[in-house]
């Protein structure tokens, strides 16, 4: 079975899951963690809709570039920590590079025009 | 991406057996970020449930979230598929007519292919029951005019043997005497077949004994030696009722002194088919009165020996031929085998064993099971329709689900799946149904001495095929209502509802049936050929009257009788016969007409010229005493009968048939000229009275040249005592008995009917019983499913068109016309089903047109007659919803729906 197209949300698939990455790449998170740094870290210009970033991280699980922990909360609540794997290190890298080169692109077009 | 995939596979395993704690996990996961930002903004100061609200709000639909993650670690296909069943399991309850009559019709076809196949199955694919059965082979000398010559002397066979052991790794003999022999246990003689092999045979075949031990290597290279015999498991089993203590039991064969050292394994029937061999003895005993020359060992003439051959591992057939026919050559020259003129080869052993000459195994086969998967296209079109129906019904449903965002491949395989699940149902039923088929098929009775096995067996190989034929069956009478419906267009159904069927529902519909009369008449004509065939052979002119005669068979050689000894039992046995009341005339026959005995003779003829490449002079023969032609019925044109003056040591003599005369002595007067037979050249043999034809050897074709002489002058210890009664024949077998029993009280007597059964075996009617037996079955089930497809599919259509007949019948048409136009399309539907049947049924009749007799492959009767009867029976199945339209009151036609 082919997966389903992603819902259309505020964000780009591909910029959500690049954000949870870099989000992960200091420290491990759970899923509250990673939507108040996306938050914070945007200045709340990015507003993820806090839903559609847990079936990202499931999914960025399954292609291995995460890996997940049952953990306790800061406030003593059971929640699930993410952390990066060696392979997400790598996507993080890649798809950051290809962010900076687009942005830079597109910036500069938007320039000229 | 192989990382991903490992992943997803773990996952989704740990899914399969853990849903419940992932599910929880997720839920977990939800409700931590709902809380968290609860607090986090409770914290700001918004109230409680203000700050729940908000939350939620900002999470988003929640539902749909843990949709989407769920799918991520499912194996969705297969949950799919398991809802779609379950699904399909509840609409088949939901509608019990429908399931059951689909089930039953389908269930029909499917029973009938796993019976044929498990026909096909035991004749041409169960492998013998041996070690490495495809490298088994039998050696045969190729000939023009014939198929091939599979006998061999015993010295032809060392000789071979020793010039090929780098192309085989085992060969073996094998004397088949073509007759029974006696096996005397505890007083009482049975005649049973018996195969005499060379020492190596078993160790050949890699089988092993149920009990005790199997001949061994050095046993039976001289004649007479070696006095033991293994029994076949059937054969133990039915007599002997199993009983263990048979091992090291003292017997007789044919009166001599034997041991019994053995029973063979359950599944091994021999390598002849259908017959099965019941015991094995060593080659050398063959000479104990069994028929084979006393000599037979270092007799170059005497070719009674078929010769198994194990190929080498890993050659095959074809790379052992140039070898062979070099072996070949060279046994040729020594041992002149004149008549053959072609090249010595090896013949895979297939099952059912060994065949010679032409095989027509695979051709039935493969007509058997033409026919029967023509029934199952019946019974697939039947429900098809069936099918077709409900999806009109359920055409609101599929649009809704479509609409609910279900794709079409979903709902194909939705319904692909409910049609699946209808076959298997009809499997389960179907397998049922061939089960019990094949059981009765097994358990039929032949008239016949021999031990004649069917061996039907509901193996991996039927099932495999049964399930094969289903699941083919399932996706063809899916398929067609599937993509049809879901093929219609959503908004407009949804919207004006099920009513009309439109116009390519229609013209389908018109497919459905123009191709159920066109299959249906196929299979009748097919059956049709099959039962004239039956009926020419069974009106054929025997040239004999079988009414009020009875056959006694029994071989007083079984018993160990000399043939002095034989001759004087029969003598006097034939005197006491005669003497008794109702008995009008009494005679001996060495082979009953159209039985399973078969005697013939290659003939010297003075002046009679073989066209090079023929084969020698041949002519069929039975030993007979005087009184013959009178039991029989048969005439003297010329000359004189036979009498008891002919006796042993005079002239030899004989009685010939008029083809006899036509073919060896055309245009002259057969009588007085003399002729020698090949198995005893130094008797020329006179002839004196020319008989009518008879039907000796089958019933139909020319009729084969016979002659008769005298029982005495070359005795058959196995013969056939005949009386013509006044009474009906079955009143005299206790006195006949009796007069046997007076005289020898130990003769085994095997053959006990009167001549008008005894035309029913091997030679005579048995084949074509079976055959139109068979075919008619399937042609009746064909009829009846296109009977019932016919009927129904008129009837639904008729019933889609109530409204419109309605109109046209408020606006004045009259029912008769309305019944002409429905019977204008029907008829024309009919009509072109009729013209596919009568094609397809030419196109296979004329691929099998030699199984049929007495009728040809385009016999005009059966092709009018069956498309006579389909039409009428097609006609009538449409014209009882027509009518019934007709009657319909316009104003309940209009206000229907």
């Amino acid at each position: 079975m082919k997966e389903k197209k992603e819902n259309p949300g505020d964000l780009l698939q591909g910029t959500l899951d690049l954000l949870i990455l870099k989000a992960l790449a200091r420290e491990t998170m759970h899923g509250y963690g990673v939507a108040e740094w996306i938050h914070q870290r945007s200045e709340d210009v990015l507003r993820v809709e806090e839903g559609a970033l847990y079936p990202a991280l499931h999914r960025l699980e399954l292609r291995g570039l995460l890996s997940s922990e049952w953990g306790t909360s800061e406030n003593n609540r059971r929640a699930k920590y993410y952390a990066l794997t060696a392979a997400g290190r790598k996507e993080l890298a890649a798809e950051a590079e290809y962010w900076r080169r687009m942005s830079g692109a597109v910036a500069r077009i938007l320039q000229t025009a | 991406m192989k990382l991903e995939l490992l992943n997803k596979t773990r996952l989704r395993l740990a899914a399969l057996f853990k849903r419940r704690k992932l599910d929880r996990d997720l839920e977990d996961e939800v409700a931590f970020h709902l809380a968290m930002r609860a607090e986090k903004d409770r914290a700001a100061g918004t109230d409680a449930k203000a700050a729940g609200y908000a939350a939620h709000r900002q999470f988003g639909n929640v539902a749909s979230v843990k949709e989407r993650s769920r799918e991520m670690w499912t194996f969705s296909s297969l949950e799919i598929l398991w809802q779609d069943i379950r699904y399909g399991a509840r609409m088949l309850r939901k509608s019990p007519g429908f399931t059951v009559v689909a089930t039953l019709t389908l269930a029909l076809g499917i029973g009938a292919n796993a019976a044929i196949f498990s026909m096909v199955d035991w004749l041409t694919l169960r492998p013998l029951p041996i070690r490495e059965p495809q490298q088994m082979t039998f050696l045969a000398f190729s000939r023009p005019a014939e198929d091939f010559n599979d006998n061999f002397s015993y010295p032809e066979f060392t000789e071979i043997r020793k010039q090929t052991t780098g192309v085989f790794s085992d060969e073996a003999a094998m004397v088949l005497n073509g007759g029974l022999d006696g096996l005397t246990v505890d007083g009482k003689t049975q005649p049973l077949i018996c195969g005499f092999v060379s020492g190596d045979f078993f160790p050949m075949l890699g089988i092993k004994p149920y009990l005790g031990r199997f001949l061994l290597p050095s046993e039976g290279a001289a004649p007479g030696a070696d006095p033991v015999v293994v029994l076949s498991y059937r054969y133990w089993k039915s007599r002997f009722s199993g009983d263990r203590t048979i091992i090291g039991k003292k017997a007789a064969i044919n009166g001599h002194p034997v041991t019994i050292v053995g029973v063979g394994p359950p599944e091994f029937l021999g390598l002849t088919p259908i017959i099965e061999m019941q015991a094995y003895l060593p080659l050398g005993m063959a000479v104990v009165d069994t028929g084979v020359s006393r000599s037979f060992l270092t007799d170059l003439k005497s070719r009674t020996l078929l010769i198994f051959a194990r190929l080498q591992p890993g050659t095959s057939v074809t790379q052992a031929g140039p070898k062979l026919a070099v072996v070949g050559q060279n046994v040729v020259q020594q041992f002149s085998r004149t008549e053959e003129h072609g090249a010595l080869f090896a013949k895979p052993l297939r099952p059912p064993g060994i065949i010679t000459g032409q095989n027509p195994i695979p051709r039935v086969s493969a007509l058997f099971l033409s026919l029967a998967g023509l029934v199952l296209f019946l019974a697939c079109l039947n429900v098809a329709n069936l099918l077709l129906v409900r999806a009109s019904a359920r055409q609101r449903e599929m649009a809704v689900r479509a609409a609910m965002g279900a794709g079409r491949g979903r709902l194909l395989r939705q319904l692909l799946t409910e049609s699946i699940l209808l076959a298997l149902l009809g499997c389960g039923v179907g397998i049922v149904v061939g089960l019990n088929l094949t059981r009765a098929m097994n358990s039929l009775k032949f008239q016949t001495q021999w031990p004649l096995v069917i061996d039907f067996r509901f193996d991996w190989r039927v099932l495999a095929y049964a399930f094969g034929v289903t699941l083919i069956t399932g996706i063809f009478v899916g398929a067609v209502p599937a993509l049809r419906a879901s093929r219609e267009n959503l908004r407009e159904i949804l919207h004006e509802g099920a009513r009309t069927s439109t116009g390519a529902r229609q013209r389908l519909r018109g497919v459905l049936v123009a191709s159920q009369v066109g299959g249906s008449l196929a299979l009748l004509i097919i059956a049709g050929l099959f039962i004239r065939s039956l009926g020419s052979v069974q009106k054929a002119e025997l040239g004999f009257n079988p009414q009020h005669v009875l056959n006694v068979s029994m071989d007083p050689r079984e018993i160990g009788y000399s043939d002095q000894q034989g001759l004087a039992f029969y003598k006097e046995l034939l005197r006491r016969v005669r003497a008794l009341p109702g008995v009008q005339s009494a005679s001996l026959s060495s082979a009953v007409p159209l039985g399973e005995f078969v005697g013939g003779d290659d003939l010297e003829i003075p002046g009679y010229k073989t066209s090079t490449g023929n084969p020698q002079p041949h002519a069929y023969c039975s030993g007979t005493t005087s009184g013959n032609l009178k039991t029989m019925g048969i005439c003297l044109l010329r000359g004189r009968d036979l009498s008891d003056a002919d006796q042993e040591n005079a002239p030899r003599v004989a009685l010939i048939n008029e083809a006899m005369a036509q073919k060896f002595w055309p245009g002259q007067d057969p009588l007085g000229k003399q002729f020698t037979r090949a198995s005893d050249p130094k008797h020329p043999v006179e002839i004196v009275g020319i008989v009518n034809n008879t039907r000796n050897i089958q019933l139909y074709g020319s009729f084969e040249e016979y002659f008769y002489f005298p029982f005495v002058q070359d005795y058959s210890p196995s013969a056939t005592l005949q009386l013509r009664t006044e009474a009906p024949p079955e009143t005299m077998i206790r006195e006949v008995l009796g007069a046997v029993q007076s005289l020898a009280p130990t003769m085994p007597v095997f053959g006990v009917q009167t001549m008008t059964q005894a035309l029913h075996g091997f030679n005579g009617l048995l084949f074509f019983e079976i055959g139109a037996v068979l075919a008619g079955a399937l042609g009746f089930l064909g009829l009846t499913l296109a009977m019932i497809g016919v009927y129904g599919v008129m009837s639904y259509a008729v019933s889609q068109r109530t409204r419109e007949i309605g109109v046209r019948m408020a606006l004045g048409a009259q029912p008769n016309a309305v019944l002409a136009m429905i019977a204008r399309q029907g008829g024309f539907i009919i009509a072109a089903g009729l013209v596919a049947g009568l094609f397809a049924a030419f196109a296979v009749a004329r691929m099998v047109g030699d199984f049929f007799v007495g009728v040809t492959s385009t016999d005009s009767i059966t092709y009018v007659g069956v498309s006579l009867l389909l039409s009428a029976v097609a006609v009538l199945a449409g014209y009882l919803p027509a009518r019934r339209a007709t009657r319909v009151d316009p104003m309940v036609a209009l206000r229907y729906e």
